[in-house]
């Protein structure tokens, strides 16, 4: 488990709908007994969905790429995207419209504040330098 | 005594780069100082250990087969990794400086028996790798997933890594591996050592000896698939979120959840944290306090204020048919409301409904990882995690004597009590400020401590950082270390060379690594 744990708190799940502006699910607090709860509070929308290629089947090259090997942290309510989101107002890379090549590879390749290096045996150097044309060309921006 | 580096003769190295390269192609070879950087362990305590020579990635089992009789001519220690992602225990690092890391993430096949609900993955298949292929064929099974899924699912397993839903002991649903052995043979454990087998990944045992538990936290072999357990969609998700005031309330609780759990009313693995495995992944220190050493109580409770956090918080969730559910869910809501809750927070999920994307339904999660941040800057978190019996005294106790020793070496406290079927994980994330010298240096010795303290109570860890292989190792030291002796025995007839993981889980620091090299 890593020492982390799935957290569940209200406040959490709350400012993760905040950080990545999901469309806010509908809170599921239907009673599933009759039984009285004490202090019972409404709850907060639900995360967003992890970014998979399921969720992007049209895409290709590039952006392809990214969503494999970068979407489980810099796609809405992961890691990289939830510490972006203290440092500047546009946490998602993909809307990012002041990337270049070089400063992509290098973050990727020696890390970046918490974000741990990629070595090249997981993303290829040819494969890194289409996620990071992906990221810098202009129509990945205007977001998503 | 045990070796911590290794460096190989380059002249060796350099012939065994040529058949590497022979095998894998020089493009999957990497052994430049930048490769170095990027294989050692992000979350180190201190960067100058671990460090390996380099890496080679292949992405058959033939290749593997090949690279392994190579090290073995050549003496070359390898570290296999399937995606390493284990962050807080290592990361992709080796315990023996100088190993060269056996990279297996481009190996990601995953064959899927929907009827049966298992899969047979490769190591390189990380948990958003299965809940992608899942989810294209309309989720009809969920994953159990760790709050760290950026790694990979078997190599999770095969560290005994756990998640949340009634399949949370991942090692337990392991069925059936294919493993490599350091003199390159080709083994399959189970009903996959019948050829052609359609029961490999339907019954564990296969006839005679079942290897599968010695390939897990081990340097025995690679494992190169292994078979698992899916959990079918259930028809229904009720259950509640708990949060409760006092540190006091730990105990009465972990009696209260016990015997739910062990009765089977319960079958999921509820954890139960502390207010800060929550707060430190929503905010940073900084933003509370300046003070340096353990946080005080008056900080403690404007951040449990802010965010409305229990002093500890779990969440209970029953998976299966709704009429059973609902029953099951009277039960354990009489059972909580009898504790006094600070606050509890019902939810009810039906097939078709949008889904909570939490471990509870075993989606991929990174965002536990944001505690990385909690002190502000450079950070990381390292574990402690010793075994307990599940028992609120012995749990208060063990609560008490750890928040003393946080206190004394001026650490912030973030643990959880994580429930088995018959025991309970005491796990310690220790947040790590990098920028922090004077913190960094007590971070040893603290741990040093943690683990005489359990093991003064007969305690032990269940998982441990490359650092502390040995240490925790020397623990299960029942009739002078006999274990210890089995496993070094067993590593000196499968690996006479010490090629495979040398020191993994403290086996084989010393025999392979002497005299021959």
């Amino acid at each position: 488990m890593n020492g982390l744990a799935t957290v569940t708190r209200g406040g959490l799940l709350a400012l993760l709908a905040v950080l990545s502006a999901a469309p806010a699910q509908p809170a599921e607090q239907k009673d599933p007994a009759a039984a009285a709860a004490p202090a019972a509070r409404p709850g907060p929308p639900s995360p967003p969905p992890p970014l998979t290629l399921s969720a992007r089947p049209s895409a290709k090259g590039g952006e392809r790429l990214y969503v494999q090997y970068c979407g489980m942290c810099h796609g809405k309510g992961g890691m990289g995207t939830g510490l972006l989101a203290r440092r500047t107002d546009r946490p998602l890379l993909e809307e990012r419209n002041d990337l270049t090549v070089d400063y992509v590879i290098q973050a990727a390749r020696t890390g970046i504040g918490n974000m741990p290096p990629i070595p090249r045996g997981e993303v290829s150097d040819a494969d890194i330098k289409q996620i990071a044309a992906y990221l810098t060309t202009p129509k990945a921006r205007g977001g998503r | 005594m045990p070796l911590s580096s290794y460096s190989i003769p380059p002249e060796r190295l350099a012939a065994a780069r040529r058949s590497f390269a022979a095998i894998v192609g020089a493009q999957n070879l990497f052994f430049d100082a930048e490769d170095q950087d990027s294989y050692s362990d992000a979350f180190a305590v201190d960067d100058s250990r671990h460090r390996p020579a380099g890496a080679i990635a292949p992405d058959t089992v033939e290749q593997i087969q090949a690279i392994v009789r190579v090290a073995a001519e050549h003496r070359i220690p390898l570290w296999p990794i399937s995606r390493g992602k284990n962050l807080g225990y290592g990361g992709s690092a080796p315990v023996l400086e100088g190993s060269v890391i056996l990279d297996l993430s481009r190996m990601k096949k995953i064959e899927y028996d929907e009827e049966n609900g298992t899969v047979l993955l490769e190591p390189g298949v990380g948990f958003y790798d299965l809940y992608d292929f899942l989810k294209a064929r309309g989720l009809k099974h969920w994953l159990s997933t760790p709050g760290n899924s950026w790694g990979s699912v078997i190599g999770n397993a095969l560290d005994r890594g756990v998640g949340y839903t009634p399949y949370g002991e991942h090692t337990t649903k392991l069925c059936g591996m294919e493993v490599v052995l350091a003199d390159g043979t080709l083994v399959r454990t189970g009903m996959g050592a019948l050829t052609g087998s359609p029961t490999w990944q339907l019954y564990r045992f296969g006839f005679g000896p079942a290897w599968d538990q010695m390939f897990v936290q081990s340097n025995l072999g690679i494992v190169t698939k292994a078979g698992l357990w899916l959990m079918p969609e259930p028809e229904s998700l009720m259950g509640m979120d708990l949060e409760f005031d006092r540190p006091e309330d730990l105990g009465p609780l972990i009696d209260a959840i016990a015997p739910l759990r062990r009765e089977g009313v319960l079958q999921q693995s509820p954890t139960i944290g502390n207010w800060l495995r929550a707060a430190a992944i929503l905010t940073t220190r900084a933003e509370w306090t300046d003070q340096k050493g353990a946080l005080s109580d008056t900080v403690i409770a404007a951040i449990r204020k802010k965010f409305q956090m229990g002093w500890w918080g779990v969440s209970l969730r029953l998976y299966g048919r709704e009429t059973i559910n609902r029953e099951a869910y009277s039960i354990l809501e009489s059972e909580m409301n009898k504790l006094k809750p600070l606050s509890m927070k019902r939810t009810s999920w039906k097939r078709g409904d949008p889904l909570e994307m939490t471990g509870w339904t075993g989606t991929p999660l990174t965002f536990p990882m944001q505690n990385a941040n909690w002190h502000g800057g450079l950070g990381g978190h390292i574990g402690f995690s010793p075994v307990l019996p599940q028992s609120g005294t012995a749990a208060m106790e063990q609560f008490r004597r750890t928040y003393q020793r946080y206190q004394e070496f001026g650490m912030d406290y973030q643990a959880s009590f994580a429930f088995g079927e018959r025991h309970l994980i005491n796990v310690n994330a220790i947040l790590l400020d990098k920028d922090d010298p004077d913190m960094m240096r007590r971070v040893d010795p603290f741990i040093r401590t943690l683990v005489a303290d359990a093991k003064a109570h007969g305690y032990g860890e269940y998982r441990t950082h490359l650092d502390y292989m040995d240490l925790v190792a020397s623990t299960y030291d029942f009739n002078g270390g006999a274990l210890g002796k089995l496993n070094a025995k067993v590593k000196a007839a499968l690996d006479p060379f010490g090629i495979i993981a040398p020191g993994k889980s403290g086996i084989g620091t010393a025999a392979g690594q002497s005299g021959d090299r």
